[in-house]
């Protein structure tokens, strides 16, 4: 009674169709694909010698390490390198540096591309606005060495810049580098100086991706400009300003301790020497491998933990996993 | 020159079957159109066929070989792609030689092949442009020049017209059958759209849910369709379908009866779908036609012919009528005629098309 | 709303004050490099007694005589190159064709190859277990251990990644039906199109070579293999030695700070000049990998 008209395909369900093996899809697939796999192993090799056979290295950090017998040879001791680090003085004193300086960094350095975004915003001269956006990038893209060339240069307490000033204005120069108490804002200041300009290209892209009738509207509604940076911009950006404030603190371990090394003294260690100077002390300048290798551990995973916090938040709040 | 033959092909995305058996055979120099809503594996189809998707199961033969596990490039085929996929880099004509160079074809023979092609397509002005500076039609037709260089076997398109606008597409498509009347290459078009089907296809292939419903030339998918979704599918506005139950004479369908030609004996009392295509009613009574009570509900007036959107119970009609350049005519309508020959009837449970002995 | 004259009074003020701010930021931006340009041509004497502020004090050019007769700061110079070229092209060599299998859907265990290589933004072992890595390797003092040992890193690798992921597929599939096998996919069709994320990738590496110091200073012992900045450090240390003592060799014609300043300027110079073709990517690039760092 039900005639197909014409051609129709008949499919049945479930009926016998020729398959290849499952083997022979594998061998398949490695046939037709082996040059990405190509192109991926020099990565992967690359990998494993220089970031994960470190990772196997780490187990100096509970070891009694001597060169003569290697990594893999050399007696095992536990946590005798945690313990001596715990009682040492020097490590304590490391560790608060770290989170001294990276928070002081934080409250100081973190608003400070946002506002310059915000300023940047509200140039109209636009050769003006490149001009001095050029130049404010540039620093992010001087060596370090240079930057403590620089610093030290100007704070030098004869031929200095500043104590130039200082004097000019009647007070006693001062040797800045030397002084405890003036590391960290010379640090934390010499940072800002190099990266401001350059951090706050994030925060202008984030302006930029604003919608425009926003401040036409607003315009209509009769606010100023001031009243469109604070009601408008602002409040854009806000998604933008978190998640940068979470891989800060993700990355709170991370101080610029090539820049410390570079301009820090014994004088100064006091408030100026962190994990990473001190590992750098202990171990390659000092040879006590075992012992820095500790230090850098605790380093790794308290850091590791701290990114991994961040990471979760951000999904949280933002629906993105920042990787 | 060669057929593609296609034998229960299975696309499967680990436990996820989306294409479930299809058996095609593609004639030599055939123009066949895969068409069916978005999501009713024809590309999927088309990509197997191309080699740029595994087969999970089943065989795909081009020219007599089996191809499942040859590499695309060895397949002898050509694929336009929706999005063109023209490489921004390279002028026209780079853009064209670029599998030739790959493939290492002597320069002097890839300089009178472009130049050849781009006679043909009618490019030769824009050979050194960049996609980017060209217009939707040419980049079309650049995409169609890179297939035709090659001289495959085989040219698959890939919904290749879908991002041009109405006119440019309508254009197009006569643009493509006359380059297939020319060239002669077997080729396989898959479309979303039914006008583009039925326009282009030597056969058609309607699909859905990673079946076929039915292959056949466009006239006989359209006067016979299988099912209510091929029914549903060809022919714009498409069919209308109401349900109905078969009487002695016909299907009674609301308080009204529709006459049919067909004995429906043994069937009375079955559940039907009633299946009248907008074009076939008139408006005037005439030999074997039955009058269909309809509350006329809009009048969308196209130029020389009418759509009038009616109700009938709760579901919507929609019929397409000459206006002989005036629609006032409609206000008054209150029913329309059917002819007995052109209605069709669907089971209602299984939607399949039901013809009885004469 | 360029129109000065529809902004009210309040505005205008507004305007104006924001721009001196800016001016003000930009120009102490300015200045270091303005006054280590000034004091590079000033006397020693002037130098070291501190007068100098934005021009050079008795110009002469004998601290650059200085340093451009050191041995040193030439074959440090061309270290410097080395490093900086050989690097990025060793990096882009490794990181280039490793990105793009990474983001091929048909690489098989490919979540696992990207945790693999985004893990190491987490977690890494640190100094000590990575200097004594290079000492077994036997790759001190050598330049192939410098270049090879900081040829990757994952933000780089996923920055690329994540742009090939972005490339319509039928390009690819396109090329593949062309005939074209991976490495000609990847060469003549996905890196012309990534052109702008490698650009950034180049500009990273090539910053990050040209200004490292630490790991030169820690692995190079030989004085004829160490980079600009490794020597330039070196004549660092010395200025603050003697400023420690607080004596500096006055000469006539050039001193310790002229010297120092010298090698500076030298050291920046071929970044400003690269800087205005650089400028315009670095914007961009940025964006591409969402967040840097």
């Amino acid at each position: 009674m039900v005639d197909h008209t014409s051609s129709a395909a008949v499919n049945e369900p479930g009926r016998e169709v020729a398959q290849d093996g499952h083997w022979i899809r594998i061998v398949d697939h490695f046939k037709r694909e082996w040059q990405i796999y190509v192109m991926l192993l020099p990565m992967i090799l690359w990998f494993v010698v220089f970031l994960y056979k470190p990772m196997y290295g780490l187990q100096v950090a509970f070891k009694d390490y001597s060169i003569f017998r290697g990594v893999a040879g050399s007696p095992w001791i536990g946590f005798e390198h945690f313990e001596t680090l715990l009682y040492s003085d020097q490590f304590a004193r490391a560790l608060k540096n770290t989170f001294m300086i990276s928070m002081l960094s934080l409250c100081f350095g973190f608003p400070v591309p946002i506002i310059l975004a915000l300023m940047f915003n509200e140039i109209t001269n636009q050769l003006f606005k490149r001009t001095s956006q050029t130049i404010v990038y540039l620093p992010h893209f001087i060596s370090t060495v240079i930057i403590a060339g620089i610093v030290i240069t100007a704070f030098s307490p004869s031929a200095g810049i500043v104590n130039q000033f200082l004097q000019w204005l009647g007070i006693e120069p001062i040797y800045f580098l030397i002084k405890p108490e003036w590391f960290r804002p010379i640090f934390i200041g010499s940072g800002i100086w190099q990266e401001a300009g350059f951090s706050s290209i994030v925060f202008l892209a984030a302006i930029a991706g604003v919608n425009p009738s926003l401040y036409e509207s607003a315009v209509i509604d009769g606010a100023s400009r001031w009243q469109m940076m604070w009601k408008i911009t602002l409040p854009s950006i806000l998604p933008t300003i978190i998640i940068m404030l979470i891989i800060r603190i993700g990355n709170l371990l991370e101080v610029g301790f090539e820049l410390i090394i570079l301009l820090y003294q014994p004088a100064t260690y006091e408030t100026a020497d962190v994990i990473n100077t001190f590992i750098y002390r202990q171990g390659i300048q000092g040879a006590q491998y075992d012992l820095a290798a500790a230090a850098g551990l605790f380093n790794a995973v308290v850091a590791f933990v701290l990114v991994m916090t961040a990471n979760t938040i951000s999904r949280r709040l933002s629906n993105t996993s920042l990787w | 020159m060669a057929g593609v033959h296609l034998e229960g092909i299975v696309k499967a995305y680990g436990a996820v079957q989306v294409v479930h058996g299809i058996d095609l055979e593609v004639q030599e120099k055939e123009f066949v159109v895969l068409v069916g809503p978005s999501g009713c594996g024809k590309s999927t189809t088309l990509r197997m066929v191309a080699g740029l998707e595994e087969i999970t199961a089943g065989d795909v033969t081009i020219d007599g070989r089996r191809v499942n596990r040859i590499a695309p490039k060895d397949r002898d085929v050509a694929m336009v792609f929706q999005n063109y996929a023209l490489y921004p880099h390279l002028n026209v004509a780079d853009n064209m030689a670029f599998g030739l160079r790959i493939r290492r074809m002597p320069k002097a023979e890839i300089k009178t092949t472009i130049a050849e092609v781009a006679q043909i397509l009618g490019l030769t002005e824009y050979l050194d442009r960049r996609p980017a500076d060209l217009s939707g039609g040419q980049r079309q037709r650049v995409a169609m020049g890179r297939a035709i260089v090659r001289h495959p076997k085989v040219f698959l398109f890939d919904e290749p017209l879908s991002n041009l606008d109405a006119k440019l597409r309508t254009q197009m498509r006569a643009e493509i059958k006359r380059l297939h009347n020319r060239l002669g290459v077997t080729s396989i078009y898959v479309t979303h759209d039914q006008v583009e089907a039925m326009t282009l296809a030597d056969r058609i292939v309607v699909m859905n849910d990673g079946r076929i419903e039915q292959v056949g030339t466009p006239m006989e998918l359209f006067n016979n369709p299988v099912n209510t979704f091929v029914a549903g599918f060809l022919g714009s506005p498409p069919m209308n379908q109401v349900r109905g139950v078969l009487t002695e004479t016909g299907a009674k369908v609301g308080n009204s009866e529709i006459k049919l030609d067909a004995k429906v004996n043994g069937h009375v009392g079955r559940e039907v779908i009633v299946g009248i295509r907008p074009e076939h009613v008139s408006l005037r009574a005439g030999d074997h036609t039955s009058p269909f009570p309809v509350a006329l509900d809009l009048v969308e007036p196209l130029g020389s012919e009418a759509l009038l959107h009616a109700r009938f119970g709760d579901e919507t009609v929609v019929f397409k009528t000459e206006t002989g350049g005036d629609i006032a005519q409609f206000s008054g309508v209150d029913h329309v005629h059917v002819p007995a020959s052109l209605v069709k009837i669907f089971d209602a449970e299984t939607g399949q098309a039901m013809s009885f002995g004469a | 709303m360029a129109n000065m004259n529809l902004y009210s009074r309040g505005d205008k003020m507004f305007v104006r004050l924001n721009m001196l701010l800016i001016a003000i930021f930009t120009i102490s931006t300015l200045y270091p490099f303005i006054y280590i340009a000034a004091v590079s041509l000033s006397e020693g004497s002037a130098a070291s007694a501190g007068t100098v502020f934005w021009r050079p004090i008795g110009l002469t050019l004998a601290a650059y005589d200085y340093v451009l007769a050191e041995p040193l700061f030439w074959s440090s110079y061309r270290n410097t190159f080395i490093y900086t070229f050989g690097g990025t092209f060793v990096s882009m060599l490794i990181i280039v064709p490793g990105a793009y299998a990474l983001s091929k859907p048909q690489l098989f265990g490919r979540r696992y190859f990207n945790l693999f290589v985004a893990f190491t933004m987490w977690f890494n072992a640190g100094l000590i277990p990575f200097f004594l890595n290079m000492r077994d390797l036997n790759l001190m003092d050598s330049y192939f251990g410098l270049i090879i040992a900081f040829a990757c890193n994952a933000f780089n690798i996923i920055l690329l990644r994540n742009f090939f992921e972005s490339i319509p597929q039928s390009f690819e599939e396109a090329a593949r039906m062309d005939g074209a096998n991976e490495f000609q996919v990847l060469w003549k069709v996905y890196m012309p199109l990534s052109k702008p994320a490698l650009a950034t990738i180049i500009l990273f590496c090539m910053v990050a070579r040209w200004n490292g110091f630490f790991w030169a200073m820690v692995l190079l012992k030989d004085e004829q293999k160490i980079p600009l900045q490794v020597y330039l450090r070196q004549v660092i240390a010395t200025l603050a030695d003697d400023e420690e003592f607080g004596l500096s060799i006055i000469d006539a014609t050039y001193s310790v700070e002229t010297v120092t300043a010298a090698i500076m300027v030298c050291s920046i110079i071929p970044v400003m000049i690269f800087y205005p073709f650089i400028q315009k990517y670095f914007n961009k690039g940025i964006m591409l990998g969402g967040v840097k760092e």
